[in-house]
């Protein structure tokens, strides 16, 4: 049984970009935003990323965030392919598919594989290394979530807030935006994570989609650019 | 009197690129100029730049106006992400000096991707050298591409390393479009003036 501080100190590990399982690498085709010039200054970025949140982060990751931490605390390990899979036919770019799974693997083995080891997520973790399921981020994080004490409001919020660290440090690096202005980006959508997160928190799996066609166009271009410093 | 009450020119660029050699040679362009100038760099390890800098500006600049930036073995960071040690060095200049015109502030070595973060660099140069291959301005780094001024250094040495300079013409005048970029032989001083001009432009002068 976690305490509270246990469960906090996971959520801090969790969300925060010193856990190594390789998430600096994506960009979820904001790379490509930036190539073609669509984004001119920080109310662009926090209107975009507020737009990934809304559109594709909230109806379908954090979805699946949700439903795999509930499968988790059930024991049920169909429900928790179902979602993996679902998540799999629903996120379009191959470069999406590609970053999420990826990580999937790394924090599958960092914390799901070695030392979380009951029986549905022992199982889970053979089925990712084999290959017979995907093993997406959101699906893994919920697991380990659950058996750290994470509530899966807190899991949602915690997944939610290290993509948009994530994006808001993928901009920084690729294009001329200040510090404070990324701070305060964040500052601003972190109403739009508390929201989007309780909208989506008790969606059924059935109901995990995403509508955000211009970030999965520009996900798509982005696997032929010139210039890639981003896996996605 | 703070960082945002001066001007900040950033110099990034690959290791052996030529960055430290460049500030050397601007520093007394600028002070004969009548400018009161700070230089800060940013080390991957030691303060051995900043030393370097203190003995070649001996006797131009105060010892309190050049100051070395440890940077936790993450020079990038240092300029882009979190440049708050490097704007504390600014703001203790401002209070030593606050008639101080401009800071130079020298990145530690870094790859093509080292941007400046905006707030820590009103102008930005990238510094390459010839002898890094031909081919670097085709590769379109964001510090190629991003910098408000593209050097390219060393230009006595390409003869000797197979490098083209009208292929590299061609290229960083393909990749920038409409921004700048200048020749420099730092060694003998060759095309310093023409950065400097555009610094005094772009930043003294704006």
């Amino acid at each position: 049984m976690s305490t509270d501080a246990d469960a906090f100190l996971s959520a801090l590990r969790l969300s925060d970009s010193f856990l190594p399982v390789g998430s600096y690498t994506a960009s979820y085709g904001l790379e490509q935003y930036i190539n073609e010039d669509r984004i001119e200054d920080g109310e662009d970025l926090r209107a975009l990323i507020a737009a990934y949140l809304r559109r594709l982060v909230g109806p379908c990751e954090t979805v699946a965030v949700a439903n795999a931490h509930a499968a988790s605390a059930d024991g049920d390990l169909e429900g928790l392919l179902a979602v993996d899979e679902r998540l799999h036919a629903v996120t379009m770019p191959a470069e999406f598919r590609e970053s999420s799974t990826k990580a999937g693997a790394k924090l599958c083995e960092l914390l799901l594989a070695e030392t979380d080891g009951d029986e549905h997520s022992s199982t889970l973790a053979e089925a990712i290394e084999d290959g017979s399921t995907p093993g997406h981020y959101p699906v893994v994080f919920g697991v380990v979530a659950q058996h750290r004490g994470l509530s899966r409001l807190e899991a949602c919020l915690a997944h939610a807030y290290s993509f948009v660290t994530g994006l808001l440090g993928a901009a920084q690096r690729l294009g001329r935006f200040g510090h404070t202005e990324i701070q305060a980006a964040l500052e601003d959508l972190q109403s739009v994570i508390e929201s989007v997160c309780e909208r989506h928190l008790e969606d059924d799996i059935a109901a995990m989609t995403s509508f955000a066609p211009l970030a999965e166009i520009m996900g798509m271009r982005h696997e032929r650019a010139g210039r890639r410093l981003f896996m996605s | 009197m703070g960082y945002r009450d001066v001007a900040k020119v950033g110099l990034g660029g690959p290791v052996g690129s030529g960055k430290t050699a460049l500030v050397k040679r601007l520093v007394p362009e600028l002070v004969a100029e009548g400018y009161e100038v700070g230089v800060i760099a940013n080390d991957i390890m030691t303060q051995e730049d900043a030393d370097v800098f203190r003995e070649s500006f001996a006797d131009l600049l105060p010892a309190d106006l050049v100051e070395g930036v440890e940077t936790g073995a993450c020079p990038h960071t240092g300029i882009r992400e979190d440049p708050s040690m490097n704007l504390a060095a600014i703001d203790e200049f401002t209070e030593r000096h606050p008639e101080l015109d401009v800071v130079l502030v020298e990145s530690g070595g870094d790859n093509l991707a080292a941007t400046f973060n905006p707030e820590l660099a009103d102008y930005f140069l990238f510094i390459i050298s010839v002898a890094e291959g031909e081919d670097i301005p085709r590769k379109r780094g964001p510090g190629v591409t991003q910098a408000d001024l593209l050097v390219v250094n060393k230009t006595d040495l390409a003869p000797h390393v197979d490098a083209d300079l009208e292929v590299i013409e061609a290229d960083a005048g393909e990749v920038r479009g409409e921004d700048p970029f200048v020749f420099t032989n730092c060694k003998d001083g060759t095309g310093v003036d023409e950065v400097l001009a555009h610094v005094e432009r772009e930043v003294l002068f704006a």
